[in-house]
């Protein structure tokens, strides 16, 4: 039966889905630049409506019993893996791998496996490409398993049975080539003995042939000379050379020639160096001796006839039979390639039939098997959104696999805490990593991510701005959303890269922030830009005429004096009158106390923002408290905790709001100090007008009687966050204990304490508790003093630790400000000190400067500013989420999701 | 430690990598559950579907079905020598010294492994398969030709790596069953004392951890030696020429173990060490008793082991 007939289309649940999925990835082709449009339009509609599928929180999940039929479980299986919704749970923990009961079938697909890896070895061997068309199969059914099986039976066999041919044509090829070669080099060796001969008659020797016929040595003792010829890997030559000359005792004659062209080894078909020799000596003794050393190096002797005539007749015979040979081989090679094409058009979808098969199997091992009733049953957790698509797979399954009786799926009740399971699309998966790789959330616990898609940039790019950095961000993330459809084919092992390319949306946005704010701080490559024109006018000070400001380097601008500042009267630059409309007025550029101006900015900003998140985190503490019920935490903890921060930093912010409010460039040399204001509030000395600390002026008493009062505010905070929740909590546990026994208390206890038996199985559970349950009770009441105790510790540690952070996190949130400051001065220093120098000089010589300067400013730029700079603002901005923002409302002590799918499982990201 | 030392500053550019590559090794050696999850199989498939989940996963992956304890063994061997000689290609300096000292036992074993084939008409390409390929070296395979051990050495060896330890048995005569004997002990002899000697030399850890292990295999020799010879033709003073001077029982026990003449009186010396004294206890040749060898033996790897962890604790305080 073939794929369509098991499924026709639409004609079930599941098969309906992959026609909509195939228009949706059409729709992706067509979006401009590669971007995914629609994957984004579907967030933000996501997004909009915190429901189900959205990642404000993880999806609600239920933990399933299934009841299959032993012959339609295997379509099940097959079915829910193509769903890749439902995650197993192992039912027999306890039972080795190889006493599983489908273990004889994975068995047989791990054989097919191996012989796939035989098969992809020969076409690796011959480098013949692996077609790819990009087509998945669906799992085949086990009946098919059979007949898949005696095709690599035979493709297997075939193949070895090829390659066994070739071994032993390739080996003679080889003996005969090298024959050829002896006979062709000795060739020169006899001739420059004839040479010596004709030179020195009467001595020279009469070369006798030996190898074949030993036992006409006898026949000269002294005036005939033995010689063998052979071949020898050419690395061994020197040892070889040496050990014959000691062990003979330097009585042996050898010369040696190397071949020109290398050999193919018929084992492994690698190209070999190796050196023809021929080694004349005396006598028998010694011949044995050669030829053992022969033989202890490997070399292969070979019959060589001493008269000219013989040899040239042998060699005539040799290249004919060398001839017939080559033709022999390529006519093997030939058979051999077209085997292996077949193999390779196949091959792949091969490969991912049989790990399905494989999954399928491992899977199955998983289930309890019922033998009376003939079933399987299965536990799996999966999305309760989801429940209907998976019963309808089950049922087509059944339906294909021709069973009377239908696999029922049941949801139970469960009080393990179920997995967390957060969809994610391209967009979204960058940032989910993010906060995954802190923790991943407890199930329905608020997930950080929604927020972080905006809030990490921007902190980011708070440190990172710069208008012409983050373009250049901004170019390089587009670049790689571009090409993305070709990166995501062709996967590289470069680690780096990946980690880039799977963030490619989280770069992109950081660009565009960082331009943004590289807007505000009006700096593009450190260099402002007169957009709407300054606010500032030199000219109104009546004093400075032409002559004057020529004669002068550098001018204190007073934006007291009328006219300065905002009192522009000319039609340019700025004739509104007003401030500079956006961001920074591009005349700090040129003063000298710009970064005066800019820190106390900065970090006012840094403080703002930071309160804000941590705001913003409590917030959504509060949401958790009321999704969970847990109004003991949020009359206990969240209202005090929320009242020592504004207390404590909220109170600084509206005063920093204050402050900018009411004071203006022209009074500004009067204006409070705010820090020194905060730390006289909290030693309660009186705000005077003489340290600078007035801030409500003319009312210093009500702003000492509103200052004490809250710092009152703020201590009394801290008993409330410290006894309230454990003192509350002992007296329910008292009242239970004398109402309902001590069973439940326990239970209870339990359920927040042990969380390491998630993934054990139920009957192991129920052991455990009635182990506990059989204990005695007076144990059972130690218990519950002891972890009162504890209880107390951890809230003491988490109220010391919150009210330090709520001073220590604020500062720390002035990395911002310092990040930010390290970035401008850092580009101001490139380009001062590099670029300028170049722009300055006159003449020739400056435009060759300029070009040369040119590339050392970019590729500085490129490297410490973007590359080094740009991963350590990424870095404190990941920290400013992980621990000053997380801290207040994200527990991340989850479990991941993780679904048997087919689609993780063949693009081999997990190998069990 | 204490003493400021500069060589621990590159201490990681030089043997970092290697480093973390054997405690990677090391966390893959099956554990005291995993052995017991073996010895519930019941066929070599068991084995292999087992040890799939183990750091020995895939050395099996690509045989053919029915598998056979030699084919597991080779490939186990293969295992081993690949990831020793992938450590030996990246070691440096004194580390490569210490792991070519470990090959050259193998290499001994080998040239006596061919000496005796040969002497028994062997064929030489049956012989190589047996020899470990830890121990292979150029003119490995070419020492079937010598006759005496003069030979071995003038014609073969003294361009090994094995040179040095061969000076002490050199003589002109014919190479037979004794000789060989006598020819293996007396290269084990000279190279543990040369690899003791060059171990002291680097103190340290090194001193430290494989001085034990060397006096410990140099008294085992000497203790088995002993044993062995009596009922030989083999002469006290040659016997005291085959002990290496090196463990723990050097010098007294030596000169006592040189004049022994039975078992009780080995077993009677070896008294006189707390650490050889239980080995002797409770051994015998009856089907049930462990024999000598295996004390040793078992002494060996607890103390190995113990040793081992010794190190592995030293590193952790570094």
């Amino acid at each position: 039966m073939s794929a369509e007939a098991i499924f026709p289309p639409a004609s079930s649940v599941a098969s309906c889905l992959r026609p909509k999925t195939r228009v949706y990835s059409s729709l992706q082709e067509q979006s401009l630049i590669g971007i995914d449009l629609h994957e984004t339009v579907k967030w933000l509609l996501n997004i909009s409506n915190f429901t189900m599928g959205s990642l404000y929180r993880s999806e609600e999940m239920c933990l399933a019993q299934l009841y299959l039929q032993s012959e339609a479980a295997f379509a099940c299986v097959s079915e829910l893996g193509e769903l890749g919704l439902v995650q197993f749970r192992d039912l027999n923990p306890n039972v080795n791998a190889f006493l599983r009961k489908f273990v004889h079938d994975v068995r047989r697909c791990d054989e097919m496996e191996r012989k796939l890896r035989f098969l992809e070895r020969e076409l690796n061997k011959d480098n013949i490409p692996v077609d790819d068309d990009g087509d998945v199969p669906l799992a085949p059914l086990p009946r098919e398993m059979i007949e898949l099986e005696g095709k690599f039976e035979k493709l297997e066999s075939d193949m070895k049975e090829v390659n066994g041919n070739q071994e032993a044509l390739r080996k003679n090829f080889l003996e005969l080539s090298e024959l050829k070669q002896i006979l062709k080099k000795t060739q020169g060796f006899f001739e420059e003995a004839t040479m010596y001969q004709t030179e020195h008659t009467g001595f020279a020797p009469e070369l006798e042939e030996d190898s074949s016929r030993a036992g006409d040595l006898s026949r000269g003792p002294f005036t005939k000379l033995g010689f063998v010829a052979g071949v020898i890997l050419r690395e061994k030559m020197l040892a070889f050379e040496r050990v014959l000359w000691r062990a003979c005792r330097g009585n042996v004659f050898l010369r040696h020639a190397e071949m020109e062209v290398p050999l193919v080894d018929p084992y492994t078909g690698d190209k070999v160096n190796k050196c023809v020799f021929i080694i004349f000596f005396q006598g028998d003794q010694l011949k044995n001796r050669v030829k053992k050393i022969c033989e202890g190096f490997r070399a292969t002797l070979y019959p060589c006839p001493e008269s000219p005539q013989e040899r040239r007749e042998i060699a005539v015979g040799v290249t004919t039979r060398l001839e017939d040979l080559q033709t022999v081989l390529n006519q093997t090679e030939d058979h051999r390639r077209i085997v292996l094409s077949q193999v390779a058009h196949n091959i792949r979808v091969w490969f991912i039939k049989v790990r399905k098969i494989k999954a399928i199997y491992d899977t199955l091992n998983l289930f309890n098997v019922n033998i009376a009733e003939k079933c399987l049953i299965a536990e799996c957790w999966c999305p309760v959104a989801d429940l209907e698509k998976i019963q309808g797979a089950l049922r087509h399954a059944t339906e294909t696999s021709g069973s009377s009786v239908p696999s029922i799926l049941q949801v139970m009740k469960s009080d393990e805490s179920p997995p967390t399971y957060n969809r994610t699309n391209a967009f979204t998966y960058g940032f989910e990593t993010l906060i995954d790789a802190f923790g991943v959330a407890n199930y329905r616990e608020v997930n950080p991510t929604p927020f972080t898609i905006i809030s990490f940039p921007f902190l980011f790019a708070v440190m990172f701005g710069d208008l012409g950095h983050g373009f250049l961000m901004l170019m390089f993330s587009l670049y790689m959303l571009y090409y993305q459809r070709y990166f995501l084919r062709n996967k590289t092992d470069n680690e780096i890269w990946e980690m880039m390319f799977g963030g490619r949306y989280l770069i992109l946005l950081m660009g565009l922030f960082s331009m943004y704010t590289g807007f505000l701080y009006n700096e593009c490559f450190s260099i402002s830009v007169n957009v709407f024109g300054s606010a500032w006018n030199v000219s109104a000070d009546p004093g400075w005429d032409t002559e004057y400001l020529k004669s002068q380097t550098s001018l204190m601008v007073d934006p007291g004096k009328p006219g300065v500042f905002r009192g522009s009267t000319l039609p340019y630059p700025n004739s509104t009158g007003n401030p500079y409309p956006y961001g920074i007025d591009p005349i700090w550029q040129l003063a000298s106390n710009k970064i005066t101006f800019l820190n106390s900015y900065k970090m006012k900003g840094a403080v703002i923002l930071g309160f804000v998140q941590m705001m913003f985190g409590l917030i959504l503490a509060l949401n958790n408290h009321l999704y969970f019920k847990n109004y003991l935490s949020l009359f206990c903890e969240w209202i005090p905790q929320i009242i020592f921060l504004l207390c404590v930093i909220g109170y600084l912010v509206i005063l920093i709001f204050y402050k900018w409010a009411v004071w203006s460039a022209a009074d500004s040399s009067q204006a409070p100090s705010l820090l020194i204001g905060l730390i006289n509030m909290f030693m309660f000395t009186a705000p005077s007008q003489t340290a600078d600390t007035v801030v409500f002026s003319g009312q210093a008493g009500l702003q000492q009687g509103l200052q004490i009062f809250i710092v009152l505010l703020a201590v009394f905070c801290i008993p409330w966050m410290l006894f309230t929740k454990p003192v509350i909590i002992y007296y329910r546990n008292k009242q239970k204990q004398a109402t309902a026994g001590y069973g439940e208390v326990h239970t209870s206890v339990n359920g927040i304490s042990d969380r390491a038996d998630i993934l054990a199985h139920d009957e192991l559970n129920i052991n455990h508790e009635s182990e506990l349950d059989s204990s005695s009770e007076s144990e059972k009441h130690e218990e519950e003093e002891f972890e009162m105790g504890q209880f107390m510790i951890i809230q003491v540690i988490h109220t010391i630790e919150y009210c330090l952070s709520c001073i220590s996190h604020t500062a720390s949130y002035l990395r911002l400000w310092a990040l930010s400051l390290a970035h401008s001065e850092l580009s101001q220093v490139l380009w001062t000190m590099v670029m300028s120098i170049g722009l300055k000089e006159p003449g020739a010589l400056g435009v060759v400067m300029s070009f040369l300067l040119f590339w050392v400013f970019s590729s500085l730029t490129v490297g410490i500013l973007l590359i080094m700079e740009g991963l350590s603002a990424f870095l404190h901005a990941l920290r400013l989420h992980w621990v000053e923002f997380q801290s207040k409302f994200y527990k991340g002590e989850g479990y991941m999701f993780s679904p048997f799918s087919f689609h993780v499982i063949v693009e081999g990201k997990s190998e069990e | 430690m204490g003493s400021f030392d500069l060589s621990e500053i590159f201490y990681n550019v030089d043997s970092g990598y290697l480093e973390g590559l054997i405690r990677g090794f090391k966390n893959g050696i099956l554990r005291q559950e995993d052995y017991r999850h073996l010895t519930q199989c019941d066929t070599l498939e068991d084995l292999k579907l087992h040890l799939q989940g183990t750091d020995y996963g895939n050395f099996l992956a690509n045989e053919p079905s029915p598998l056979t304890v030699s084919v597991i063994d080779d490939k186990l061997r293969e295992k081993l020598v690949a990831e020793f000689e992938y450590i030996r290609n990246h070691s440096y300096k004194e580390l490569g010294v210490f792991l070519d000292f470990i090959k050259y036992s193998y290499m001994i074993d080998n040239i006596i492994l061919l000496i005796t084939g040969t002497l028994h008409q062997r064929q030489l390409s049956e012989l190589l398969t047996k020899c470990h390929p830890l121990g292979t070296f150029d003119q490995m395979e070419t020492v079937t030709i010598a006759t005496n051990t003069a030979d071995l050495y003038n014609a073969i060896l003294v361009d090994s790596p094995l040179a040095p330890f061969f000076k002490e048995c050199i003589s002109e005569e014919d190479l037979n069953e004794m000789n060989i004997e006598i020819i293996r002990n007396t290269l084990y002899k000279a190279y543990l004392e040369a690899f003791y000697d060059w171990c002291k030399e680097k103190g340290g850890a090194t001193a430290d951890v494989m001085c034990e292990i060397l006096a410990f295999e140099a008294d085992r020799r000497s203790i088995i030696i002993t044993i062995n010879s009596f009922g030989t033709e083999l002469t006290k003073e040659d016997r005291a020429k085959l002990y290496p001077r090196r463990g723990k029982l050097y010098p007294d026990g030596l000169i006592e173990l040189a004049r022994a003449d039975d078992y009780e009186t080995v077993k009677r010396i070896a008294e006189y060490y707390a650490d050889y004294r239980p080995l002797f206890d409770g051994t015998g040749n009856g089907p049930g008793d462990k024999t000598l060898e295996d004390k040793f033996f078992e002494h060996e790897v607890t103390f190995s082991t113990t040793l081992l962890s010794y190190i592995y604790w030293a590193m952790a305080f570094l």
